[in-house]
């Protein structure tokens, strides 16, 4: 009782934190270990955990809203989970790609087309693929055992766990309103609650950037006008990276074919070497 | 809302009957094809079942599906099953969502949509209309294709399958490079990332942009074979080295998903290179270039123009199949970083300063057609640029040391290649 009051004293749902024990103890249940710690467990108390977060949310508009939003939502945490507890690393990548999958929907859900195709194209296109690229060298019967399973299971479940209860407790204390009814009902200024942080953007404001029919042509014109530091660096800090990965591959080259003359003329004793020439 | 829906399901049940319909005749006329060039009949026999009537042949596919469909679906013991049954089902997905923003006509005319109760808007031949990033999401799909190979390759835990699979994924992320290159800077001129205004634009002013680009149109081009890994680039499946690449352990229904796949990439490159570079539904005093007033004549002459276009690119496809040897793998990989993307960036950086400097150009050099002369030359230039700096392709002498001995080794008696054993 009295940790439930504490609770509800510092703005934390019960069933949200329950949910974040439920989720690190499933984790922990599903990580690859060296015993069987018991799977079905795991999977019960992360559907458990899935379904309290669930329950915190709101409905949205009307149904088919929903439906897309809750499905999305819910490929996204499964296949994030997924990707972490799975033993063999090409399914752990495969799951990864569905999370990426799951997160471009959200995207596109909410208007942003760009990010949501630039997500596919950045993460499940380039880096994945190549990531897959190494991992298909590998075979996953040869790994020994400690590259099949996860060392310290238990504080990865709980940072993880966390960090995901931190997000929550961030998301539900800040209250989000429409900057239009914001305005409308201007909250008393004797009371003692903190002003709310307004984070979401007005209906207005949305019609006129996100959902415009043209809004790539204005993101990238915000992108290149009133971000074009940000991207230029980010351009050239890949730029770095790159000349940097070449100027590696050419040292590595430089110093193999310096290896390989002296390796050939330390093998040739001089009568060799003069039988060498004769032959020549 | 309903009619909404009703619209758009039925515009998917269009494209995939005609997808299905059309790829399955689409090696059929491969193997006619394959026969003319060499000079036998190729398959005329298959007709009316149970009749004497052969009609040409035309039964073939459906003889072939059936014989598919009743193959045994043979599963190696050794392969990873899981992955194995999700590679074919992704690759085929990939290509088939693909075709949600590739438009297969331009708009019906507003008399359609008074007949139809609840329409109150002219009908887009286009799955899904008002999609702002259409040649980005195009782009996101066609990388997803990749696992389909890769993970058919890895899952068949065989050395063939596995060799299919790494070309084809090194094949392709080194070919997406001069792609997008080729498709920046047709997105430059028309200012935006939909297919349907890149026709648009390309019918107002009846210059193609093949003609106005023909650096990027080759080079897209050349991309796209590759994207399709179609021969002189069908490294990843050649059957003399690999077997049959990263398909060699499917039979039976996956084996033709993926086929089915294959054709498919082939059919998008060219509605691609159609929609694209040469002009989409458009074509000189047919066609017209409005979409309001648009009559029941020019509104299905535009399907048809866009359709002949289409057959036209795919003959070409096979002619070229049946007409070239393929590349060794390493021209394959010069080819695509040595000169399609140099050739790319020079394409784009021309069309960015004539598209910055449209008007004051326009004045200089008189008109469009001055444009269209100064592209020409730039291209050239580098096209006489890339045959003289590009490395020989057609070397085919073995492969020497390629480092650089120092001069105190070589004075030393050391000379490249020779190994030493005591």
């Amino acid at each position: 009782m009295q940790l439930l009051q504490a609770l509800r004293v510092l703005g934390i749902e019960p069933l949200t934190a329950l949910a974040c024990v439920c989720f690190a103890l499933g984790l922990w249940l599903l990580l690859p270990s060296t015993t069987a710690r018991g799977k079905a467990f795991g999977l019960i108390f992360t559907t458990i955990s899935l379904g309290l977060f669930a329950t915190n949310l709101h409905l949205l508009s009307d149904w088919v809203s929903d439906a897309v939003f809750y499905v999305m939502a819910s490929v996204t945490l499964v296949s994030a989970v997924g990707a972490v507890t799975m033993r063999s690393p090409v399914y752990c990548a495969i799951w990864f790609a569905l999370t990426l999958l799951g997160t471009a929907g959200l995207f596109f859900f909410q208007g942003a087309q760009f990010l949501g195709v630039a997500t596919v194209v950045v993460y499940a296109g380039a880096i994945l693929v190549t990531m897959l690229f190494v991992l298909m060298l590998c075979n996953p019967e040869g790994h020994s055992l400690y590259d099949r399973v996860s060392w310290e299971a238990g504080i990865s479940a709980g940072t993880g766990a966390l960090l995901v209860f931190l997000l929550t407790w961030t998301t539900a204390t800040t209250v989000f309103v429409d900057n239009t009814a914001f305005t409308d009902k201007t909250p008393a200024k004797d009371s003692k609650e903190p002003a709310p942080i307004v984070l979401t953007a007005t209906a207005e404001q949305q019609n006129k950037n996100i959902l415009a029919p043209r809004h790539v042509e204005k993101l990238g014109g915000e992108l290149f006008s009133k971000y074009l530091i940000g991207v230029e660096t980010a351009g050239t800090l890949l730029l770095v990276a790159l000349v940097g990965a070449v100027a590696i591959i050419a040292h590595g080259k430089h110093a193999e074919a310096q290896a390989a003359a002296v390796r050939t003329s330390d093998g040739m004793t001089s009568g060799l070497n003069e039988e060498g020439r004769r032959n020549a | 809302m309903l009619a909404i829906s009703i619209e758009a399901l039925v515009k998917i049940a269009l494209l995939m009957g005609g997808l299905m319909t059309g790829a399955a005749y689409f090696v059929l006329l491969e193997r006619w094809i394959a026969a003319w060039v060499q000079d036998r009949k190729g398959p005329n026999r298959v007709g009316i079942p149970l009749t004497k009537i052969k009609l040409f042949g035309l039964g073939q596919p459906l003889a072939d599906g059936l014989k598919f469909i009743f193959k045994e679906e043979a599963t190696p013991g050794h392969v990873d099953k899981i992955l194995f049954t999700l590679a074919p089902i992704s690759i085929l997905s990939a290509a088939l969502a693909i075709f949600a923003v590739i438009p297969f006509g331009s708009v019906l005319p507003a008399s359609f949509s008074e007949m139809i109760p609840g329409l109150d808007h002219q009908v887009e031949l286009l799955v899904a209309p008002g999609i702002d990033i259409g040649m980005i999401y195009i782009f996101a799909l066609s990388s997803i294709a990749v696992y389909g190979v890769i993970l058919g390759g890895w899952a068949s835990n065989n050395k063939y399958s596995l060799l299919g699979g790494l070309r084809s994924s090194a094949q392709l992320i080194a070919y997406e490079l001069p792609m997008g290159l080729a498709i920046v800077g047709v997105v430059l001129t028309a200012g935006s990332l939909r297919l349907e205004d890149v026709i648009g634009l390309q019918a107002s002013t009846g210059t193609w942009n093949a003609f106005a680009q023909p650096i990027g149109f080759l080079v897209f081009v050349v991309a796209a074979f590759a994207e399709a890994a179609r021969l002189p680039f069908d490294l990843p499946e050649a059957e003399q080295e690999l077997i049959g690449g990263y398909h060699t352990e499917y039979a039976g229904m996956r084996l033709i998903v993926y086929l089915i796949a294959e054709f498919l990439h082939m059919i998008t490159a060219s509605f691609l290179i159609v929609i694209l570079f040469l002009g989409g539904w458009h074509f000189w005093g047919i066609t017209g270039s409005e979409n309001a007033n648009i009559t029941w004549f020019e509104a299905i002459a535009r399907i048809v123009v866009l359709n002949i276009k289409i057959f036209g690119v795919i003959v070409f496809f096979m002619m070229i199949r049946w007409s070239w040897p393929r590349v060794r793998f390493d021209q394959l990989m010069s080819l695509a970083w040595k000169v399609m993307l140099p050739l790319g960036i020079v394409n784009l950086v021309a069309v960015a300063t004539i598209v910055e400097y449209q008007k004051s150009l326009e004045g200089k050099l008189g008109g469009p057609w001055g444009v269209t002369a100064a592209m020409w030359g730039v291209s050239l230039l580098a096209w006489i640029a890339a045959g003289v700096l590009a490395p020989l392709h057609s070397d085919n002498s073995a492969q020497k040391d390629s480092f650089v001995l120092s001069a105190e080794a070589r004075n030393r008696g050391v000379r490249p290649g020779v190994t030493t054993s005591i």
